[in-house]
């Protein structure tokens, strides 16, 4: 019989999901028994002609990794879908925008202006900004065209399963491909993780969720048995899916939101707002004040992982500024 | 001219594309090198805390 055909991709992302597969270790050489591998651009040679030549819907399991952030990636993902069975968003930039979703904050003229323009180490007097097509003396040059907002990769194809984290972790990714090959894979749209949020899993002991004031990570050194966020440390754990193993807290760090939010939860900013202000023991509008400013960075933060998932997912800017509101 | 499109590079790490140019006689009039990839981390990074960078450009590359 021939075996199941998995494709792994990456779109906007940084090669730490492929990463993560590797680090199954000896276990990769079980799933390249179980399966063909007829994708992986990092570590397999192929060209785009090859997948489109492949039969609509002959890879079984697609793991697709990276944010949707220019029309190549739109492109690949439409394709792979037309080609698989089953598709993956795989780790937090597929499922939530991940840090590529940062991107959403500023508009595609300010990301041009500052990396072609601005940047010291730059070499271009002239000021020259990428552009979809070019004339040179042989013939013409074709570049991808950023979208004008990072999306997920849900917000463009139809996806059946979600491996949080950035990246999922090797044994989570093992759980996965087993749920798969064994036929015990949830109903289609499960995230594959807990499903508690972390804070119901954080082994930290908790007292009275009560802060006067927000402390940065650099400014104390948290005790590493107590919760963070009583300790006045922003942590995203009470609006973030369970699942992960808890290695920033482990590392006495506080969570920012790689898994996205806990079932039930539709926007994890908005929650986290919710949670932190719940706990904040101030009365008066100078208080209020006050903790405003100790929180520098509460978008960039409350949407770490998930700005291009959240209900505002991206900033607004007026017409003339560019970065148009799709 | 014949133009041969190496797309994408697979022996580094990202993305990339090469289109070579022939003349007539099949020998190479120029060569290109393009990077589609783009992401804007030195915009995003602008006005995040200082302390929180080292958990976020290090996703720039995670191999």
């Amino acid at each position: 019989m021939a075996k199941p055909k998995v494709a792994l991709y990456w779109v906007a992302g940084c090669g730490g999901c492929d990463v993560a597969v590797l680090d199954t270790n000896e276990k990769i050489l079980d799933i390249a028994n179980l399966v063909d591998i007829v994708l992986w651009p990092v570590a397999l040679d192929f060209k785009y002609h090859h997948v489109e030549a492949m039969p609509d819907g002959s890879i079984d399991l697609a793991l697709i990794n990276g944010a949707i952030r220019n029309t190549e990636h739109k492109k690949m993902a439409e394709l792979l879908r037309a080609k698989s069975k089953v598709v993956v968003a795989f780790g937090s930039c597929a499922y939530l925008g991940g840090i590529p979703g940062l991107g959403n904050f500023v508009s595609n003229a300010e990301i041009f202006k500052r990396v072609y323009q601005e940047i010291p180490s730059n070499a271009n007097a002239e000021g020259t900004l990428p552009q979809t097509h070019v004339k040179v003396p042989e013939g013409e040059l074709e570049l991808p065209a950023l979208m004008d907002s990072v999306l997920t990769l849900a917000q463009v194809v139809k996806v059946e399963y979600f491996l949080p984290g950035c990246p999922p972790a090797p044994d989570a990714i093992m759980k996965l491909v087993e749920l798969w090959a064994t036929g015990k894979l949830p109903p289609p749209g499960a995230v594959i993780a807990s499903d508690k949020s972390l804070c119901d899993e954080c082994d930290r002991v908790k007292e009275e969720k009560k802060i006067t004031r927000v402390f940065r990570s650099h400014q104390i050194v948290p005790d590493r048995k107590r919760c963070l966020l009583e300790q006045g440390l922003l942590c995203c754990g009470p609006a973030t899916r369970g699942g992960c193993g808890q290695k920033c807290i482990n590392a006495n760090m506080p969570c920012r939101g790689c898994f996205g939010p806990p079932p039930g939860v539709v926007d994890q900013g908005a929650k986290l707002v919710s949670a932190i202000a719940s706990i904040y023991q101030g009365n008066t509008q100078a208080d209020i004040a006050r903790m405003m400013d100790e929180i520098v960075d509460p978008a960039g933060t409350f949407y770490r992982f998930g700005l291009a998932n959240s209900l505002l997912q991206r900033k607004r800017f007026p017409a003339p500024q560019g970065g148009s509101a799709k | 001219m014949k133009k041969i499109s190496i797309d994408p590079i697979t022996r580094l790490e990202g993305h990339g594309k090469i289109e070579i140019f022939l003349d007539d006689a099949g020998e190479v009039q120029n060569t290109y090198l393009q990077i589609p990839e783009l992401r804007g981390f030195e915009k995003f990074c602008e006005g995040r805390p200082v302390e929180e960078l080292p958990r976020i450009v290090t996703r720039i590359c995670g191999v």
